[in-house]
């Protein structure tokens, strides 16, 4: 049996992977900025979180995509929904969590989760860009700042502006006007930012407000975002340390059951088989619970180490020799 | 005859039913009436001759329509006013309708004006079902109805023509339910544009054409052994005018679904009900139109002893769903009104739907599809845990 498994999110503009081990650690994960939808990055993001495990695609027992081009990967086993594999990714990240923020770069989506962390409802953009990484992007762009910065910008902001159309093209126009209007570009990116908030509160109104709230995707790394989103909810936002990869680490959570189910007989047996080996080595001892290495002999009606035994033993036997 | 041939026969009178009109027409030299949904009898201008023949949505963009209707009506009425103005309904003798909602009458009023060669008859419903006088009332209509159709044929329509189609009708519609009742038992896997096709051809063609090729498929299904099903099962609901695209059914099956019932206008809800074979026709016209409401519960109707929330959950018992898609058209007033009440009935029923607001222009399919699988995928975890 294999004794790792991975998680792969196809996104729009980035791909991401996660490598567990059977117990649901995470021994690597990757993060791949390749622009559009695309092949080779998806195989980089693989790539270098195999690396870092130093294992090969064979070393993996399953493999479970999401994301956009979820039913693109060869190498995925069986593949899942992004809103799916978010919710389990970010629960697990967050324990307890109820509401999932995700922002990502082509959708937005706010999923409500139950105590069993299961998906109860959901909420996701349904026509165009509004309100994701993409709409941030044009944005950029028409503002000549690199993406990166803009959140950072946009925190330094005084005056409130408004952007009232959340179609990425009317929008642009919206802010060349602001800008030849004179405003500053840190008011107009904070008009930007407060946009794309008010969307996710109609988004977060269509599932129901709960908390605690997780904000997962990569807009999760936009500070500007992240406050005007808690301005406008009202409620704290907790973000996970990598908050790209709650989809690939749901993902491989997915495809770990999965795997975990479908050898069940095999764990059993290997977990069986320990008990036995420890049964026979007990029945052996010589020590009450000696299991060959006399240090760790245990009384077994004392459930401790016996030193002072021990100790008397080892001299007895010293004597004799 | 194959199934494949029947079901070919029924898409293709389902995807083009004014040509079959002019076909129908040419062959027969017989009038053809058009009318809306929901609550026109069939039966009546079938007694007087005429091809009955509900209007149906058409697939191309609405065009010089645009100006007649707010662009905030439902695709129905729109396209509706985009085909008479285009001349699409040139084959038409006449149309009738009548009242069911606000979108409607506006549309009808648009096409009254546009198609002034063109005789538009409009008959009023009582939209209260359960009062003392939603009998009496719904006999005046039907009567009021007969007496302008036989002004339009120029002969009188007989009680024994009347019963005569009321029986041709109720054999269609008995035939169509034995379908239902076959794939809700795995017997018939009629995917749900295949089902799509039976019955809106039952809408356009001939009834006695078309009963004859239900017949032939019924019984190739007849000594069918019940399918083994590892899709989830679910119940659609809503579309009360418009056919769902074929393009989103299909979608939703891909996505591991199969649809084992359902209450759309172009499903069950059509062919639910039967008219009382015996006594006064227009009585029993009367009766059907009532029966209908508690047969599948429409929520442009006023009924205080039926709940159309109540109606669905004890359909998908029935049929084992374990889930329902709700299809929603933008902006269906009666439906916008009335599915919060589904809504929080489902909630508190802990059954699980998903809704999908449709649209007469493109649909964004692939986002579309991520909600279906995610729906199905919750269906899923809900039946494991
Ligand atoms: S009931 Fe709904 S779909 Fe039918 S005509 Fe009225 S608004 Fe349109």
């Amino acid at each position: 049996m294999k004794q790792h498994v991975m998680g792969v999110d196809f996104g729009s503009t980035t791909a991401k992977t996660v490598i567990l081990d059977l117990n649901g650690n995470i021994v690597s994960h990757a993060v791949a900025h390749m622009g559009a939808v695309s092949g080779n990055g998806v195989k980089q993001s693989m790539k270098d979180a195999l690396d870092a495990a130093g294992l090969t695609q064979a070393d993996i027992g399953r493999t479970v995509s999401t994301g956009y081009g979820r039913r693109m990967l060869d190498e995925a086993d069986k593949n899942y929904t992004e809103i799916t594999c978010h919710a389990r990714g970010a629960v697990a990240m967050v324990p307890g969590a109820r509401l999932v923020i995700d922002i990502g770069g082509q959708d937005s989506k706010v999923i409500s989760v139950d105590s069993n962390g299961l998906v109860s409802q959901f909420a996701m953009n349904d026509r165009c860009a509004a309100g994701t990484g993409k709409f941030l992007e044009v944005l950029a762009r028409a503002m000549e700042i690199p993406l990166e910065d803009m959140g950072a910008t946009a925190l330094a902001a005084q005056e409130k502006l408004k952007i009232s159309s959340m179609c990425a093209t009317f929008a642009e126009t919206e802010v060349i006007s602001l800008l030849a209007e004179g405003h500053p570009k840190t008011d107009v990116l904070g008009a930007v930012h407060k946009a794309i908030a008010s969307r996710t509160l109609g988004l977060v109104g269509r599932v129901g407000k709960k908390g605690p709230v997780v904000m997962t995707g990569g807009v999760a790394n936009n500070p500007a975002a992240v406050h005007y989103i808690q301005e406008e909810l009202q409620m704290p936002l907790i973000l996970p340390d990598v908050p790209q990869i709650a989809g690939a680490l749901g993902a491989a959570l997915i495809g770990l059951d999965d795997y975990r189910a479908e050898n069940r007989q095999l764990l059993i047996s290997e977990a069986e088989d320990m008990a036995r080996e420890e049964q026979m080595a007990a029945d052996k001892a010589c020590v009450p619970g000696c299991r060959g290495v006399p240090e760790f002999a245990v009384d077994p009606r004392e459930k401790q180490p016996v030193p002072g035994k021990l100790k008397s033993l080892v001299g007895s036997l010293q004597k004799h020799f | 005859m194959e199934r494949t041939q029947i079901i070919d026969s029924f898409a293709a009178a389902a995807r083009d039913p004014l040509s079959y009109a002019k076909q129908w027409k040419a062959r027969t030299g017989r009038p053809v009436i058009g009318s809306f949904p929901m609550n026109f009898p069939g039966e009546l201008a079938h007694a007087a001759g005429a091809l009955p023949m509900i209007l149906q949505e058409s697939d191309d963009p609405i065009t010089v329509g645009h100006g007649l209707l707010f662009p905030f009506y439902c695709g129905y009425t729109r396209s509706m006013v985009d085909q008479a103005v285009r001349g699409d309904f040139d084959v038409l003798d006449a149309i009738m309708f009548g009242d069911h909602c606000v979108q409607l009458l506006g549309a009808a009023d648009a096409i009254r004006m546009q198609l002034t060669n063109t005789r538009v008859i409009f008959f009023q419903l009582i939209s209260s079902m359960c009062d003392p006088w939603t009998q009496g009332r719904s006999e005046e209509s039907f009567a009021k109805l007969r007496a302008e159709l036989e002004d339009f044929a120029g002969a009188k329509v007989q009680d024994e023509a009347m019963h005569a189609s009321i029986r041709l009708f109720n054999k269609n519609r008995g035939l169509i339910r034995r379908l239902y009742d076959m794939r809700k038992k795995g017997i018939a896997p009629l995917g749900s544009v295949e089902m799509q096709h039976v019955v809106k051809s039952s809408m356009v063609m001939d009834k006695a054409e078309h009963t004859e090729l239900l017949e032939k498929l019924v019984r190739i299904y007849d000594s069918a052994a019940p399918l083994p099903a590892r899709n989830v099962r679910l119940h659609l609901s809503g579309h009360f005018c418009q056919a769902p695209k074929p393009e989103l059914l299909e979608m939703i099956e891909q996505c591991g679904v199969t649809v084992v019932g359902d209450d759309l206008y172009h499903g069950f809800r059509y062919i639910s009900t039967d008219v009382p074979e015996q006594g006064d026709p227009i009585a029993g016209l009367a009766r059907w139109y009532m029966d209908r409401n508690t047969g599948v519960p429409c929520p442009t109707r006023v009924q205080n002893n039926v709940d159309w929330d109540a109606y669905l959950l004890n359909a998908m018992r029935d049929e084992k769903a374990e889930g329902m898609i709700v299809l929603m058209a933008k902006f269906c007033e009666p439906h916008m009104y009335y599915y919060p009440e589904v809504k929080e009935a489902f909630e508190k029923a802990d059954m699980p739907h998903l809704l999908i607001e449709t649209e007469h222009d493109g649909m964004a399919l692939e986002s579309l599809k991520t909600r279906v699988e995610t729906f199905v995928e919750i269906v899923k975890h809900r039946q494991a845990a």
